[in-house]
């Protein structure tokens, strides 16, 4: 039966964190551990949570867990199921599970995790997604949307905020080949808690891209985080999909899942709006920021749907 | 030599106002000043410290100042007994408070008060730091301004420079003010709790072994594994306002327990009529409100963290008698 929030454990894997209030990435790590169970073996970059969740000497982490070098997440992951193989603990019972930001595996932690689904290796990749370097104070990574307001993409007469678009991550790493990959928001926890489940019962690496807003670098009200992020899924300009790689679906060069295709989009506009880091921006645009969200989802339609 | 001790909480200021101090009391020649802050890695909210030191001679030590000449609160959540240990003889304590205390080292101030008025926002550090150049004779409110005019942006200039004044020409009121209030511990004090006792409606969870704020390393060292449970002190005085839940309306969702970042809200053991269904450890709530944004029911509100913890005291009171 799938996870809810009746049947879902009791127990808390990640409490007492020092997270800011309304922390969206610390929500990510607190509803996966929870679908994982007491059994998971947790490695994190440097990182927010990393940052929040080891203040020694306290431990925030009820799991086992341990702190990667900043590029290493997915080859620590690796070798952490090679030591728990050696110790011949069960692949199906035994999850590993890497969480690192959209820095520590866009930008720093690419390279180890290209590798890590090169090998296969048996572990689960989860990107919190809040869009810029938000542990060192807010600097921009390759999945910063254009537009959004960072120290290293300051608003000024001449740049509203950042000039590059978001990299599309969770296609860069299906074209691996990989398992199992998806995308995700903690705006649609069940969506989220559903995929992590489906991610545990698959051999082989998977990787779930989740968004996760931060109050602090995105400028937006401590209550908002989840609204926000269902509000991003909404208008548009994220997407809930999975990829199935040919080994799990059988279909030569794997499949693509789009779970959430709505009739109607919300307002871009109100979205971008609602948040501080957009501030900037001229209706201009704004309506730049749409048009990309229709190409892509003319291209996602046409090839995913 | 003048040290200065700012407790505060991550985003109130703090530090800023130890800046301006440190500015304020340096344009003269001959006169130093450091200005420095302490924190974690906690983050936004987090109870955090920020120091000023300022003389006529230059200042070598760089270390936290252990005892000052004026400790400051800027949020009164973080006074607890005790307080007078960082106090040197002589010393002044100034909170931000609307209470008016017994002890005459205390010296409350309405500082969200007076900020709220002319600032249009709850921002307490310049208060203090007009309260600085009315009590303190090496601070002048002058310099005070001056520091306000050449380290804040512009548009914050003038309001400021308001705020500074008026706390100056009103120090006749609070500098000698003297009421009945003293010092409490905050809350319940988090000391060897077990999660039962934090929370006793709470279900099993086989989680916080250690709630204490006196961790022997001796005892946890090879214990973080989920068989010795996480390790964690109480995340007290985060908070401006908390979850109150309102049991005729809750319908038992459990939406709130999905959305918590914190895992705060739990599901109630066997809720008895008049009950609700969750329940809150207020142990580890930041406030957030996200609780409060996500209920289709109306059945959680915010409610303010001071007001809260008075009516609390107001019941034990009630209740030993």
């Amino acid at each position: 039966m799938a996870v809810n929030a009746k049947n879902i454990t009791n127990d808390e894997f990640f409490y007492g964190h020092k997270a800011c209030a309304g922390c969206g990435g610390s929500l990510v790590v607190r509803q996966a551990l929870k679908v994982l169970g007491p059994k998971t073996v947790c490695a994190l970059p440097a990182g927010c949570m990393s940052a929040v969740g080891f203040n020694f000497p306290q431990l925030c982490f009820a799991n086992n867990a341990m702190i990667t070098p900043f590029a290493a997440t997915a080859a620590v992951l690796g070798g952490i199921r090679a030591g728990l193989r050696a110790q011949g603990l069960d692949p199906a019972e035994y999850q590993v599970v890497g969480f690192a930001g959209d820095g520590g595996t866009a930008d720093i932690g690419l390279q180890a995790l290209s590798g890590a689904i090169d090998r296969n290796d048996d572990i689960i990749y989860i990107c919190y997604d809040n869009e810029a370097y938000m542990n060192t104070g807010i600097q921009k990574s390759s999945l910063t949307p254009f537009g959004a307001k960072t120290t290293t993409t300051p608003a000024g007469r001449n740049a509203h905020g950042c000039l590059t678009n978001k990299k599309s991550l969770f296609e860069v790493v299906a074209a691996h080949g990989i398992p199992y990959a998806a995308t995700a928001s903690i705006g649609y926890l069940n969506d989220f808690i559903r995929k992590v489940e489906r991610a545990s019962q698959i051999r082989g690496t998977k990787y779930i891209h989740v968004i996760a807003p931060c109050p602090t670098g995105w400028g937006h009200g401590v209550d908002a985080t989840v609204d926000i992020a269902k509000d991003v899924v909404d208008c548009g300009l994220w997407y809930l999909a999975e990829y199935e790689g040919e080994q799990v679906c059988g279909r030569t060069g794997g499949k693509f899942t789009l779970n959430r295709n709505p009739k109607e989009f919300t307002s871009v506009e109100r979205y971008l709006r609602s948040q501080g880091r957009f501030r900037a921006l001229t209706d201009e645009e704004v309506a730049l920021v749409q048009a990309g969200r229709d190409a892509k989802w003319e291209q996602m339609r046409r090839d995913w749907a | 030599m003048i040290e200065v001790l700012w407790h505060g909480r991550g985003g109130q200021g703090a530090f800023t106002a130890a800046r301006l101090l440190g500015a304020a009391c340096s344009f003269a020649d001959g006169r130093y000043a450091l200005a420095f802050p302490s924190f974690g890695p906690e983050r936004r909210g987090a109870p955090m410290r920020a120091f000023t030191k300022f003389g006529t001679a230059p200042i070598g030590d760089r270390s936290a100042v252990e005892q000052a000449d004026y400790v400051i609160y800027l949020d009164e959540t973080l006074l607890a007994p005790g307080w007078e240990q960082e106090l040197k003889p002589g010393g002044r304590v100034l909170v931000n408070t609307k209470r008016v205390f017994a002890d005459e080292r205390l010296v409350g101030i309405d500082a969200d008060g007076i900020a709220s008025e002319l600032l249009g926002r709850p921002i307490p550090n310049t208060v203090f730091l007009g309260a600085l150049a009315a009590l303190c004779p090496q601070v002048s409110a002058d310099d005070a301004k001056e520091a306000v005019r050449q380290y804040m942006a512009p548009k914050l200039h003038e309001r400021n420079v308001a705020v500074i004044d008026h706390v100056v020409a009103t120090a006749g009121e609070w500098a000698q003010a003297r009421g009945a209030d003293v010092v409490e511990e905050p809350e319940a004090s988090g000391a060897d709790l077990s999660p039962q006792d934090a929370c006793p409606d709470a279900p099993e969870r086989r989680i916080p072994t250690l709630r204490s704020g006196d961790l022997d390393p001796a005892v946890y060292a090879r214990t973080t594994c989920w068989d010795g449970g996480y390790l964690v002190s109480r995340n007290a005085g985060w908070r401006q306002v908390r979850p109150v839940v309102d049991a005729a309306a809750c319908t038992g969702c459990l939406v709130c327990y999905m959305q918590c970042p914190d895992g705060t809200v739990y599901k109630r053991r066997d809720a008895q009529a008049g009950e609700s269904p969750v329940g809150i450890d207020l142990d580890f709530c930041k406030g957030c409100g996200i609780c409060a944004r996500c209920c289709k029911f109306g059945a959680i509100r915010m409610v303010n963290e001071v007001a809260a913890l008075a009516e609390e005291r107001a019941a034990q009171e009630g209740a030993g008698r």
